[in-house]
């Protein structure tokens, strides 16, 4: 009951947060002097009428105060309202969404699986060979720029021909059986998964191990070894238990990015996901794409967030006490 | 000791993994200049095609050797895909290329000489202002409806004629407030008529004709429907289509795949029905670069080059599978303009301050900056030697380009001597002077992000600074560049480039007629009644009038090359070059005809494969060892 009650609350705090949020994020794409009709105004062969028709499409000749509200009252009936091209902006969100969460969710999925226990081992063998080994390694992950490893890895598939260049399936998808299909897209994702894995890998492993060592060094594990506890109970039971709850923290932070956090690496890899759609519509000014997209990001952080916290009241029962 | 080891070791790892990423340069021979020889003189063009009647039904019958069916070919497109797959409501190129595949137009370009040649229809004839179209009898919709005279009809009267869609067409034929009218003579015969004689009508009729019993109930439902239908979200068995490829499937930003049309109406000279490829394949790559590897690996068989790759794949075509052609220079003009703005703005502030407008407005000022232009140079520097300069406001490749007006040097001596003519005179440091003794300085804006216009806005500095102009070049952000040349016309030079059409000048009335929405060197605010315009901003105009309505070529060519010469003697542009346009294809692709109006894939009904699977592999084997 009490979980409930302060979930109620959280959500009814975020709703001032979110107005905020997109009142600034219309005005400030707005009163940028990008105008999307630009292009069109260069064009030769497009007469004054056309132009204003136009404007009066988009809805650019009302003030813009009249324009947010007109964005707002449809948002809120759930209606996103077309891009600039007339198309439904939530059918747009909704090809490149499952391709973003595909390729996001396996990245999570293997850096969790991966990192978690490489950041136990590097702190139980703290200062062995193996740490120090895996320390390089994790340094040169968080070093390298994601665009940059990108590109190398195109490189690499160019030279080698062993992997397709960027692009989600290959141009005879529709024909392959369903086995042949999964390999396809398998075989498309291994490299993108490899930046975006190699990259955030290391901001995981560093961050257990870290914790891991802050806790192993306090005065209840020296107590509890003293008390004769078994070498694995002191860790497992005692130890890992309260070195994970940073992790969850960033847990809810990671669940933010699940839309958005691939944007660079997908641009260069050709991935037909959300960060494409997105970095054209900002450049074009297409608003009601950018807004929708804008709005998704922070409702995904504040959702995060509350599912961090709310796990964080389940696994450690100091903070359910204060709440 | 221990300590040291390890840093020794991460060294040493290091080093391994930056030598894999670094290539060593080896001094490379110095380049030799590309082989710009125009591919016209060197290919063999197969006769033009051929009307054939067979069993009741009027084929098209290309003339080209023989092929062999079957196989892809995979093309690309920048950016992020089609927008719609509407004929009439595209606006961008990447649509507009798509339903060009889907749906015919009645009339088509020859691709060498770019004269009006019939594709859906049988044969035309135009007689002043009336225009009789024949079409081809028997010939049939993807759904196996006949396409009649109804369906053209339909597509100009219901839907062109009455503004649905991109009114562009319909903008582009209205004669003093007048459209043309359309009329059905038989099953296939139809008229034309323009108000009056209108030249640029025929070009229009290259438009795609829509299926009448498919469009019909979408322009029953008004126009804001009609916005919406056959958008990119229809299923593709939705489509009923006339093109030589129809749709199969679209992957939202990876690729739009085409399968042939079985019963397409082009026939080989065995009577076999064309086209020879299976399907057509466009994937949708978000930049030039991503477009570069997708070639390299192998990904895609035909490519646009630019700039550096161009020398690259040109050392590589000897012992690689595919051939790259120089198309000559292409529609687009680049130029430097200058404001002659002479009028107040609503404030009652010169657009342009009133020493500036001196200048400006002065015709031995302008020729002494494009004198002062180096042409060659840019060509070298900017464009890797892959460019054509450019002394005239219609592009090289166009059919009316007037070849009198000749190209000439850099001479900085003559722009002095001209400059001295209107009493410019240089102060003790080399500063130039007007007669009022104002330092000539001034802005030159271009958009930022467009790396080759700010190279040419670099160099136009400093060649204008050595005739002691002050230029300060400031590179801003295109929409503020638009708005500027647009609205607020407080600018004093500027770097642009308009693609112009090869085929058409009446496409540039917005940029020449003093009243046009684009006349940048001379922006009149919209409904600007007073006549103040320059003698030669009159004759212009009425090159352009009587161009249009003068509907044969030689007579159109006068006025058109009467307004080139204007145009080349004022200099309210001055302009610079044209970028040649670069492509390359792949050997095992046959009857591949490349021309500067129609590029590489003008004829894809053609084009065949001619290559066993095994020795295309070996090909590319070949060129990735090398």
């Amino acid at each position: 009951m009490q979980i409930l009650i302060y979930i109620l609350k959280r959500i009814l705090q975020s709703i001032p947060l979110l107005i905020i949020v997109s009142i600034i994020s219309f005005f400030i794409i707005r009163l940028s002097p990008v105008d999307p009709l630009a292009e069109l105004r260069l064009n030769p062969s497009v007469s004054q009428e056309t132009l204003e028709n136009e404007t009066r499409r988009l809805g650019l000749d009302k003030p813009i105060i009249v324009q947010y509200g007109k964005w707002a009252k449809s948002f809120l009936k759930g209606d996103l309202g077309i891009t600039s091209n007339g198309e439904q902006v939530s059918t747009k969100l909704k090809e490149r969404i499952p391709n973003t969460l595909l390729l996001t969710t396996i990245v999570i999925f293997l850096t969790w699986l991966a990192g978690i226990p490489l950041g136990v081992l590097a702190a139980l063998r703290w200062k062995t060979p193996l740490d120090r080994m895996l320390t390089v390694l994790t340094s040169i992950g968080m070093a390298i720029p994601s665009f940059f490893f990108a590109v190398l890895l195109l490189i690499f598939a160019v030279k080698t021909g062993w992997f397709p260049v960027g692009g989600l399936t290959s141009s005879n998808f529709l024909e392959m059986p369903f086995t042949a299909q999964v390999l396809d897209i398998t075989h498309h994702l291994v490299l993108p998964v490899t930046v975006l894995f190699t990259i955030s890998l290391a901001g995981l492993q560093r961050q257990m191990r870290a914790n891991l060592l802050d806790v192993l060094d306090s005065d209840y594990v020296k107590f509890a070894r003293a008390k004769g506890l078994s070498e694995f109970d002191v860790i497992y039971k005692h130890a890992l238990r309260n070195a994970i709850n940073p992790m969850i923290t960033l847990l809810g932070f990671e669940f933010a990015g699940l839309l958005s956090g691939a944007a660079l690496t997908e641009y260069v890899f050709q991935y037909p996901g959300l960060g494409r759609l997105i970095l054209e519509a900002v450049l074009k000014s297409d608003i009601n794409l950018v807004m929708a997209s804008l709005m998704m990001g922070a409702i995904m952080l504040i959702l995060g967030n509350l599912i961090a916290d709310i796990l964080l009241i389940i696994t450690d029962p100091r903070i359910r006490v204060r709440a | 000791m221990k300590r040291a080891g390890y840093v020794v070791l991460s060294f040493i790892v290091i080093t391994l993994l930056l030598k894999g990423c670094v290539n060593i340069d080896t001094p490379e021979p110095p380049r030799r200049q590309t082989e710009t020889s125009k591919v016209e003189e060197i290919i063999n063009f197969p006769p033009d095609d051929k009307n054939v009647t067979i069993n009741g039904v009027d084929y098209l019958q290309s003339q080209a050797p023989v092929g062999k069916f079957g196989g892809t070919l995979t093309a690309s497109t920048i950016g992020e895909g089609p927008k719609t797959f509407n004929p009439f409501n595209s606006k961008d190129n990447i649509s507009t290329l798509m339903s060009e595949i889907m749906y015919d137009g009645l009339l088509t370009t020859h691709p060498v000489t770019g004269q009006p040649i019939p594709k859906l229809a049988k044969d035309f004839t135009v007689n002043g202002n009336d225009y009789i179209i024949h079409l081809r009898k028997g010939i049939k919709w993807s759904d196996g409806k006949p396409i009649t005279a109804d369906d053209v009809v339909f597509t100009w009267q219901n839907i062109i004629f009455d503004g649905f869609g991109n009114t562009s067409v319909r903008d582009s034929i209205v004669v003093d407030g007048k459209l043309p009218t359309v009329r059905k003579i038989d099953d296939y015969t139809v008229e034309f008529k323009t108000p009056e004689p209108f030249a640029p009508f025929i070009r229009m009729l290259s438009n795609p004709i829509a299926p009448k019993h498919i469009f019909m109930p979408a322009v029953q439902k008004g126009k804001g429907y009609f916005d919406t239908f056959l958008s990119t979200n229809t299923p593709p068995e939705k489509f009923v289509t006339s093109g030589a490829f129809r749709l199969k499937e679209y992957v939202p930003a990876q690729r739009v795949v085409f399968e042939r049309n079985p019963d397409y109406y082009m026939i080989n000279t065995k009577d076999e029905k064309l086209p020879y490829l299976d399907k057509l394949v466009y994937l949708i790559v978000g930049d030039i670069n991503n477009e570069v590897l997708k070639f390299e690996g192998g990904e895609l068989d035909v490519i646009g080059l630019q700039g550096a790759n161009v020398a690259r794949f040109k050392e590589q075509e000897k012992h690689s599978d595919f051939t790259v052609y120089n198309l000559g220079p292409n529609t687009g003009t680049m130029f430097l303009s200058v404001n002659l703005n002479n009028r107040k703005n609503d404030e009652g502030k010169y657009n342009v301050e009133l020493k500036k407008q001196r200048w400006f407005q002065d015709i031995n000022f302008r020729q002494a900056v494009d004198y002062a232009i180096d042409r060659k140079n840019m060509v070298l520097n900017i464009a890797n030697g892959l460019g054509a300069p450019l002394f005239t406001a219609e592009s090289l490749n166009s059919i009316f380009l007037n070849k009198d007006l000749k190209p000439y040097e850099r001479d900085i001596e003559k722009s002095k001597e001209l400059l001295k003519k209107s009493g410019y005179r240089w102060d003790k440091k080399g500063h130039l002077l007007d007669r009022y003794g104002n330092h000539v300085e001034f802005d030159l804006y271009t958009n930022a992000g467009n790396t080759e216009r700010e190279a040419i806005g670099v160099m136009v500095k400093q060649d204008l600074e050595d005739l002691g102009m002050k230029v300060n070049f400031k590179p801003i952000e295109f929409n503020s560049l638009v708005n500027k040349l647009v609205n607020t016309l407080d600018w004093d030079m500027v770097i642009m480039g308009l693609t112009g059409s090869p085929l058409e000048p009446n496409g540039g009335k917005n940029v020449w007629m003093s009243n046009g929405t684009l006349h940048m060197f001379n922006q009149r605010p919209a409904n600007y009644t007073k006549d103040d315009r320059y003698s030669w901003e009159k004759e212009i105009d009425e090159c352009y009038t009587r161009g249009a309505l003068a509907t044969d070529f030689e007579t159109r060519k006068k006025f058109y090359d009467k307004y080139q010469a204007i145009a080349y003697e004022e200099k309210p542009f001055v302009y610079i070059y044209s970028p040649l346009v670069i492509t390359a294809i792949r050997n095992k692709f046959k009857n591949v005809f490349p021309t500067s109006l129609g590029g590489v894939t003008h004829n894809i009904e053609e084009i065949y494969i001619n290559s066993s699977p095994l020795a295309g592999e070996d090909a590319r084997k070949a060129g990735e060892g090398s």
